[in-house]
């Protein structure tokens, strides 16, 4: 019980760090939006009063950038604690409804991704190392090795170039743009589903032709080491079925190590949905960061920030507690290295 | 018996007396001098044989290496000292590095280009433009070349600012332990909560950074932290053996205990996580210059010229011109395959379990490590 | 200690008992890249059936291979030559080598069971001890209720607490009670005999003094046969019947321990004794093997361990000796057998049995 507790408080001291720190820095950024937005304004109706039309701005923006900081500051969290985000005027919207559009969808990539990536990382990686030294050992080494020399966008790139144009098939079923087909409303809808994970296959692609091949070389390792176990060794003397110690016993024990991996892939992938959604014209929470940092928009990019901390937080809380699942070692263990 | 560098070889016959038994400084002209060759051996030549042994390493010490040279070359040829176009004229080539701006070929709106010079030549297609050229008539290839002094420098300061930082965090936390290694490690704990990009990018539009060596550390600003957990992990642990703990009852200082019995053992998460950071450096770069998050005014980086050929040029629209942003991944790829094969490379190198297995002799292990309990008579 | 006499009860129980696994010209052999390495050396060992044996022999000796190839279990690139044959208690004789592999499957742990060195390798981290006997009773296809109530009861007579225990993850038990269940699944599918490597290395003395006690237990409570291998000559003098002294990868000494202990015919063993901590000797006059055990490469010729012997002479360096009776329960492979006793003469009495001393 105690671990949970301690737990729970350092993803909440996590989340106000990072919120402060991107609050601090936000405000340090050059430009300001409120002042050419206020002059746009007032050139198109000159009769305004600018200082009305400011605090009419500003009052919807919840954060004066001339105020002082430590008066931002509070308010801002005020304002956050009542769950409010605030708004922007890129987007023309509540903060509110926009991240509520967005990053679902972000977050459908990242899982979408995710899964591909592990379920084909650790079984490609316990496959090799059965296998140690064959042909299709090496090959896959090899294979892996070269596509994980390609960055993500890069590999985004040449799936659009090579898959998703060329006349034919593959634009049909794997759009290289939008989230969505034309025409199809969010719904429990068949059309909706399918045009959902349609849309969302080669960005997530993207990632995991890219990252397989480390995770798996890595799972590879791991394998052979376990298989290397005295504890293999009995098993198998105990006549339990291969499938058995291939599952309970090799890959159990061959993927605990992998989870650190597995945290810091959420970081990086969410945190890359800035520059994919870019490319992919996915309109997900990353596509926004380009926009919010163009003009200045800090209440939109604060909401970004946070948002996406908020979810890798989350995902890394979920993973620790199924880790404590994993290995019984981690839950007894007094300091709890769960990492 | 474990990896603890060992002086006593070397200085034996000059210890007669026991109260001196650990006061090197006086006891040995001789020893020092052999003492640094052994280290020298043991760390380098040692490691250097094994690692051209392995394929992989090699093949990634050849790429690396020929990135290097070009861009020392490069980087000459940029301050004045025209070396490989020295070279390369006496060797005949087609090819010479110029800057790659629009006024070399053609004029400033993409006409009357000189002879030899086109405007959006493909690939492969005249040796005096190995890689093409682009809309505005510039060299692709020259630009390649032009950016790599400047890549090589983030990758650089980008690799030793995240593996120092992490060491440093990574050791102390986990040697000091109690209130610091709670601290540092939360600390950690936050900076690996951080989305990395979205942070690199609103510092990046603070500090709007030119400087190469500024923007490889600004790029690894949170990348230190997964790294700093492994090293506190194998601290703990480390700092638990027998010949660590029998330097501490011996009195040696902290410092002398981190650099003597610690950090030797960490060489080896170092060297791959020095690797993976530099390719980290080169994917965010890259990255950010391709999205024009980084301001640039020529071209002075890879990245600039995929964001020239996607932003300007419409590379990605169907019909678009896509030799003009492929080119300029093929060096990115490359370069990343080259630390990629190290890194592997370097993991085997320190990892003797995976090298005696595939040796094969795992008989004399096997009975050794059954009998390795102690057996005061039969030694 | 409450050790019974067994030598009395047990001499009469051996000279009667039939075998249960009989070794004839034994050998594993490991291809390698410095030549080949002959690991077990042309091994003849009866094991008789009710007897506990103790195989004893110094580090590298080869004595983990010699259990290994009793369940045909010797790892990878080893190769195992030689006759192997098992005695059920009712049914014909089994020629181990050439099983099936699912014959073999049912015959390790089933028939033939064995207790590795290291406790706490030989269970999976990650399952509890409760799903190492279930597996192994599914596995089997044994009953699982039935199993399982002769799991608990197994681990009582270990003095454990069966619930806590079959509960616990493996790093959760401290190392005597990770031994202890270990043995109780080994046992768990009533194997006649029960092969040990090394089981009480890890721990502490008191801890192995309690596992010997409660292992003689388990012997007659279920029937067993034990072959108990260690380095740790006196300790395993206070258990076995019957012993076998290894050097370089053979068997160079064999006989009931009595006959071992106060007349102990080759060179070596006697070494062996005398090097041997013993609380009543002077630290003086213990005494060390000079020279080391040889490498399986390179075996010596003729008498392996002419190099270490004071009475090695020609005839050692040019040939191998064979087996000389001793007595009917006792051979010894050494040449010169006879003067053994006079060359290298014990350091202190031995005690007649080392029971004797203690128990009274």
């Amino acid at each position: 019980m105690n671990w949970y507790v301690k737990r729970t408080g350092q993803a909440l001291f996590t989340l106000w760090a990072v919120a402060s720190l991107a609050f601090f820095l936000t405000r340090q950024m050059p430009g300001d939006q409120v002042a050419t937005y206020v002059d746009q304004v007032i050139q198109n109706n000159p009769e305004q009063d600018p200082e009305i039309v400011r605090s009419n701005i500003v009052e919807q923006l919840m954060i004066d950038p001339n105020a002082p900081f430590h008066e931002a500051y509070i308010a801002y969290f005020g304002e956050l604690l009542s769950g409010n985000l605030g708004w922007s005027i890129e987007a023309q919207k509540n903060l509110n409804t926009l991240m509520a559009e967005t990053v679902p969808w972000t977050l459908f990539v990242m899982a979408l991704a995710t899964f591909g990536l592990f379920g084909i990382s650790l079984a490609l990686g316990a496959i090799m190392a059965y296998k140690e030294g064959s042909l299709f050992d090496l090959s896959n080494t090899l294979l892996g090795m070269v596509t994980t020399s390609i960055p993500y966008y890069v590999a985004g790139i040449l799936l659009i170039i090579y898959i998703g144009y060329p006349e034919g098939v593959f634009t049909q079923y794997f759009p290289v743009r939008y989230k969505l087909p034309d025409g199809v409303d969010p719904g429990f809808t068949l059309a909706f589903i399918s045009g959902a994970i349609r849309h969302a296959t080669l960005p997530a692609l993207s990632y995991v032709i890219t990252a397989y091949g480390l995770l798996a070389l890595s799972m590879r390792g791991n394998s052979i080491q376990v298989l290397g176990e005295d504890y293999v060794r009995v098993a198998q003397l105990r006549g339990l079925p291969d499938r058995r110690i291939a599952l309970r016993y090799v890959g159990r024990n061959a993927v605990l190590p992998l989870y650190t991996s597995l945290l810091l892939s959420i970081g990086f992938m969410l945190g890359a949905s800035v520059i994919l959604e870019q490319i992919f014209v996915y309109q997900g929470v990353g596509y926004w960061m380009d926009r919010a940092v163009q003009y200045t928009d800090i209440p939109l990019m604060m909401a970004i920030f946070l948002m996406i901390t908020v979810s890798v937080v989350i995902a890394t809380y979920i993973a620790d507690l199924t880790y404590g699942y994993l290995d019984p070692r981690i839950k007894s263990g007094d300091e709890g290295e769960a990492y | 018996m474990k990896v603890k560098p060992t002086e006593e070889d070397t200085a034996d016959d000059v210890r007669t007396d026991g109260g001196q038994m650990f006061d090197d400084a006086e006891s040995t002209d001789v020893g020092a001098v052999q003492e640094y060759k052994e280290v020298l051996y043991e760390g380098l030549v040692a490691p250097a044989k094994i690692a051209w042994s392995d394929w992989r390493t090699k093949t990634g010490i050849i790429i690396l290496g020929a990135f290097v040279l070009i861009a020392i070359l490069s980087d000459l040829h940029q301050n004045g000292y025209t070396i490989l176009n020295d070279f390369l004229g006496i060797v005949g080539s087609p090819w010479e590095l110029t800057k790659p701006s629009s006024a070399f070929g053609c004029d400033a709106n993409g006409n009357n280009c000189v002879a030899g010079y086109e405007r959006s030549r493909q690939p492969f297609e005249n040796w005096q433009t190995p890689l093409g050229t682009d809309p505005e008539g510039r060299d692709i290839f020259a630009g390649i070349v032009w950016a790599t002094p400047r890549m090589l420098r983030m990758v650089l300061a980008g690799g030793v600012f995240s593996i120092a930082v992490a060491t440093i965090v990574g050791t102390v936390a986990g040697y000091k332990g109690g209130v610091v290694n709670t601290v540092l490690m939360t600390l950690t704990d936050v900076a690996m909560s951080i989305p990395g990009l979205p942070l690199v990018i609103v510092i990046v539009a603070i500090l709007d950074p030119t400087n190469p060596y500024l923007i490889g550390v600004v790029v690894t600003i949170n990348v230190w932290a997964g790294l700093a957990r492994t090293i506190q992990a194998q601290v703990l642990s480390l700092r638990e053996q027998s010949y660590v703990e029998a330097s501490r009852t011996m009195g040696i200082g902290t410092p002398s205990i981190i650099q003597k019995d610690i950090l030797p053992n960490l060489m080896p998460y170092i060297m791959v996580n020095f690797v993976y950071s530099a390719r980290r450096v080169i994917y965010d770069t890259v990255g950010l210059y391709f999205l024009g998050f980084l301001s640039y005014s020529t071209i002075a980086n890879w990245g600039v010229m995929m964001n020239w050929a996607y932003a300007n040029q419409g590379a990605l629209a169907p019909s678009g011109p896509r030799y003009l942003i492929i080119v300029p991944m093929a060096p990115i790829v490359l370069l990343s395959f080259g630390l990629i094969l190290l890194s592997q490379g370097t993991d085997r190198l320190f990892n003797p379990r995976v090298r005696t297995r595939h040796e094969g002799d795992t008989v004399e292990d096997h009975e050794m490590d059954d009998d390795d309990s102690v057996q005061p008579a039969m030694a | 200690m409450s050790t019974h006499n067994t030598t009395n009860e047990s001499g009469e129980m051996y000279s009667a008992s039939e075998t249960i696994i009989e070794l004839r010209n034994t050998e594993v052999v490991f291809d390698m890249s410095r030549g080949v390495s002959r690991v077990l050396d042309n091994v003849d060992l009866d094991i008789r059936r009710g007897e506990i044996l103790g195989v004893v022999g110094e580090s590298g000796s080869g004595k983990s291979m010699l259990a290994s190839a009793m369940l045909d279990a010797v790892v990878d690139p080893g190769i195992l030559s030689g006759q192997i044959t098992y005695y059920p208690d009712d049914g014909d004789p089994v020629n181990v080598l050439g099983l099936s592999d699912e014959e073999l499957r049912r015959l390790r742990w089933e028939d033939i069971s064995m207790v590795f060195q290291g406790a706490m390798s030989s269970f999976n981290p990650t399952m509890s001890v409760k799903g190492h006997f279930v597996e192994t009773l599914e596995a089997h296809e044994y009953d699982r209720e039935e199993g399982m109530e002769r799991a608990h009861e197994l681990l009582s007579d270990l003095y454990l607490d069966p619930e806590r225990v079959l509960e616990s993850y493996p790093h959760e038990l401290s190392g005597g009670m990770r031994q202890r269940a270990l043995i109780a699944l080994s046992v768990v599918l009533e194997p006649d005999l029960l092969v040990m490597d090394e089981p009480t290395a890890a721990l502490d003395l008191l801890m192995q003094r309690s596992i010997l006690s409660l292992l003689e237990g388990l012997k007659e409570k279920y029937d067993l046969t034990m072959v108990f291998i260690t380095h740790d000559l006196p300790l395993v003098a206070e258990l076995a019947n019957r012993m076998a002294v290894m050097y370089a990868f053979e068997l160079v000494e064999k006989g009931s321990t009595d006959e071992i202990l106060q007349n102990a015919a080759h060179p070596y063993t006697r070494a062996l004794l005398n090097s041997t901590p013993n609380l009543d000797a002077p630290l003086s006059e213990m005494t060390s093997i000079e020279g080391s055990a040889p490498d399986p490469v390179n075996v010596p010729e003729g008498c392996s361990y002419h190099p270490r012997c004071p009475l090695a002479d020609e005839q050692c360096v040019a040939e191998a000796p064979d087996f000389h009776d001793v007595s009917s329960s006792h051979q010894v492979e050494c040449f010169h057998w006879e003067d053994a006793a006079e060359a290298i003469p014990f350091n202190i009495e031995q005690p007649s049995s080392p029971e004797e001393g203690e128990a009274r």
